[in-house]
């Protein structure tokens, strides 16, 4: 059984507006999967139906085994998928930090010490000091706020957990603090996680699986390279691969994947393409240039 | 005459210990494209802030210095005139709507300056043609997309035609095709208004193709002031400080730390497809 699985799923809002229109998708445990897409694609709505937040219109989402249409099952949801909003501010609502992450443990029906165990558990993993356990929410930085609502998400022990647009508005410095914290609970504690984003950098650099969304429905699927290798589909999500990639793309040389990702790759591929060209004319090149990288073979000229 | 000039300019927010802002000194021409980079909390924001009269006008602390705006003390001038020289654009563009309508939102700074009615139709449709709002003026200006929402509030601010147009973080807060109508919006203003553009970002890739000059700010000092080839060279100084300029600067940046290119640090996509060509015709000669 998969740890996700979404059969036919429409959504449609109050007013009549349709906002999926049919998505077929698994997902195994232990995934690290970025969703995105355009604004109105359609992304947000289904990561929300994804955690049972939002109820199909028709199809089927099921979490674990757990249909999210049945009635009465929030509480066997919330043990199994967690969903984190792009404002943390949406989601905390106590008046001190403790009380924030014990909130969903204690309506579990989880009581001390178990829950207590839970909360500085929690707050370990997501970073969060119990020096801060006495302070309001509101008064932290963005940073900590996101943190502090991961906490009180991972006080439920949840196997995956969603995470809507977590560096939005953040610096390259609070970007790869929150990237690198969501890598160590997938890697280390083994969590499902799916984030939510614009940001092809971020995409590039922590995902191993690309699902675009465009119009309600999934246009493309794949590992990471495979869907930034796909410029003319990507288009219509007004995504853009990383610079690199497109670079790539647009050079067309042999010696030089079309599927790099980060600029170390593509500095590789550029080495390893000129090395390959002036290996016919000694004057070519200059001696500090590397060998071909073990990536692309060295090009006949 | 410079259109902003700094001089010796320390700033200290009431209640912090250390200053956030520290002897900075800062010449801007009239027409320039100004792109302001650095970690959060390097005093980005204050420095612009300071350019506007915000600082010392609006939030209390302590200003050693000059801002100098057209050659006049910023604090000196009257609001009404202030706001014909400089427009400010935040990066939550909710943070400055008042009105119900997207066409309000347009007219009332206009209104509030005095223009006459026929000044004020041809301004609020030069604006929002520029930004590409013209089908939203009659809506609600919350009930629109991010993006959406952040032209708006370009369109009011340009509205006025502010010899000054100052953006902190512009493209923080919407999706790709929003960022990249900003920037096209910001490129026009430079190419066909001549406006004075300064622009804080951490998407150094979409505004560096503009820049004219890239100031480095860091700990609340500015650290280095040159046209963006110039400043991307030191890559690893940059990437020290979690700054990281565009990728294809980057990849050319290390080729020539190699040896392998010799040529100019291409800043955009199209400059790095002829970059590439140029690497290629001295490596096959």
């Amino acid at each position: 059984m998969s740890l996700l699985e979404v059969n036919d799923l429409t959504f449609r809002y109050e007013d009549g507006t349709p906002a999926l229109r049919g998505i077929d998708f698994t997902v195994e445990e232990g995934e690290f999967i970025a969703l995105i897409g355009q604004n109105g694609s359609g992304k947000t709505t289904f990561a929300k139906s994804l955690a049972g937040l939002l109820r199909p219109t028709t199809g089927r989402v099921v979490v674990d085994g757990i249909d999210t249409a049945r009635k009465g099952v929030i509480k066997e949801l919330v043990r199994r998928i967690g969903y984190v909003f792009q404002n943390p501010d949406h989601q905390l609502f106590n008046n001190n930090v403790y009380a924030e992450i014990a909130y969903g443990p204690r309506n579990l029906g989880i009581d001390d010490p178990e829950r207590d165990e839970i909360v500085r558990e929690a707050a370990a993993v997501a970073g969060v000091r119990e020096a801060l356990f006495t302070e309001h929410p509101f008064f932290l930085t963005k940073g900590l706020r996101q943190r502090i609502a991961i906490a009180s998400t991972l006080a439920m022990r949840p196997k995956a957990i969603i995470v809507d647009e977590p560096t939005t508005g953040q610096d390259y410095r609070q970007s790869a603090e929150i990237m690198n914290f969501l890598t160590r609970l997938w890697r280390d504690e083994g969590h499902t996680i799916i984030i939510v984003t614009h940001e092809m950098p971020i995409v590039a650099a922590y995902a191993q699986r690309v699902v675009a969304l465009c119009e309600g429905r999934i246009l493309l699927d794949g590992t990471t390279r495979d869907v930034f290798a796909r410029p003319d589909e990507l288009r219509r999500t007004f995504v853009k691969p990383p610079q690199v990639t497109r670079l790539a793309q647009a050079w067309g040389d042999p010696a030089i994947p079309s599927d790099v990702i980060t600029v170390e790759e593509l500095v590789d591929g550029a080495v390893s393409s000129i090395a390959g060209r002036s290996s016919h004319s000694p004057a070519g090149i200059s001696p500090g240039a590397e060998p071909a990288s073990p990536r692309g073979p060295g090009r006949e000229v | 005459m410079n259109a902003i000039e700094l001089n010796g300019v320390t700033w200290r927010y009431e209640h912090a210990e250390e200053p956030a802002l520290v002897d900075v000194n800062l010449a801007i021409s009239e027409g320039e494209f100004v792109l302001v980079i650095g970690p959060n909390e390097a005093g980005k924001t204050t420095l612009v802030s300071a350019i506007k009269g915000l600082i010392p006008n609006a939030i209390t602390g302590v200003l050693k210095g000059d801002v100098l705006v057209f050659g006049d003390r910023v604090e000196s001038i009257k609001p009404p005139v202030l706001a014909k020289q400089i427009g400010f654009v935040f990066a939550d563009p909710e943070s400055q709507f008042t009105a119900l309508t997207v066409e309000e939102e347009i007219v009332f700074g206009l209104e509030n300056v005095g223009w006459p009615r026929e000044t004020i139709g041809e301004r609020v449709e030069w604006a929002a043609r520029i930004t590409g709002v013209e089908d939203l003026l009659d809506k609600p200006p919350y009930d629109i997309s991010g993006g959406q929402k952040q032209r708006v509030a370009i369109a009011s601010v340009i509205a006025m035609q502010p010899r000054i147009l100052i953006l902190d973080e512009p493209t923080a807060m919407i999706d790709p095709l929003g960022k990249d109508l900003v920037v096209r919006i910001c490129a026009e203003l430079k190419n066909d208004h001549d406006m004075t553009i300064v622009v804080v970002e951490h998407n150094i890739e979409a505004f560096a193709p503009l820049a004219d000059k890239v100031v480095m700010v860091n700990e609340g000092r500015v650290e280095r002031i040159a046209p963006p080839r110039e400043i991307f060279r030191d890559l690893d100084h940059l990437l020290a400080r979690d700054v990281h300029p565009p990728q294809v600067t980057q990849v050319f940046g290390r080729l020539r730390e190699r040896g392998l290119y010799h040529g100019e640090l291409p800043l955009s996509d199209e400059e790095g497809f002829a970059g590439w060509r140029t690497l290629l015709d001295g490596a096959a000669r």
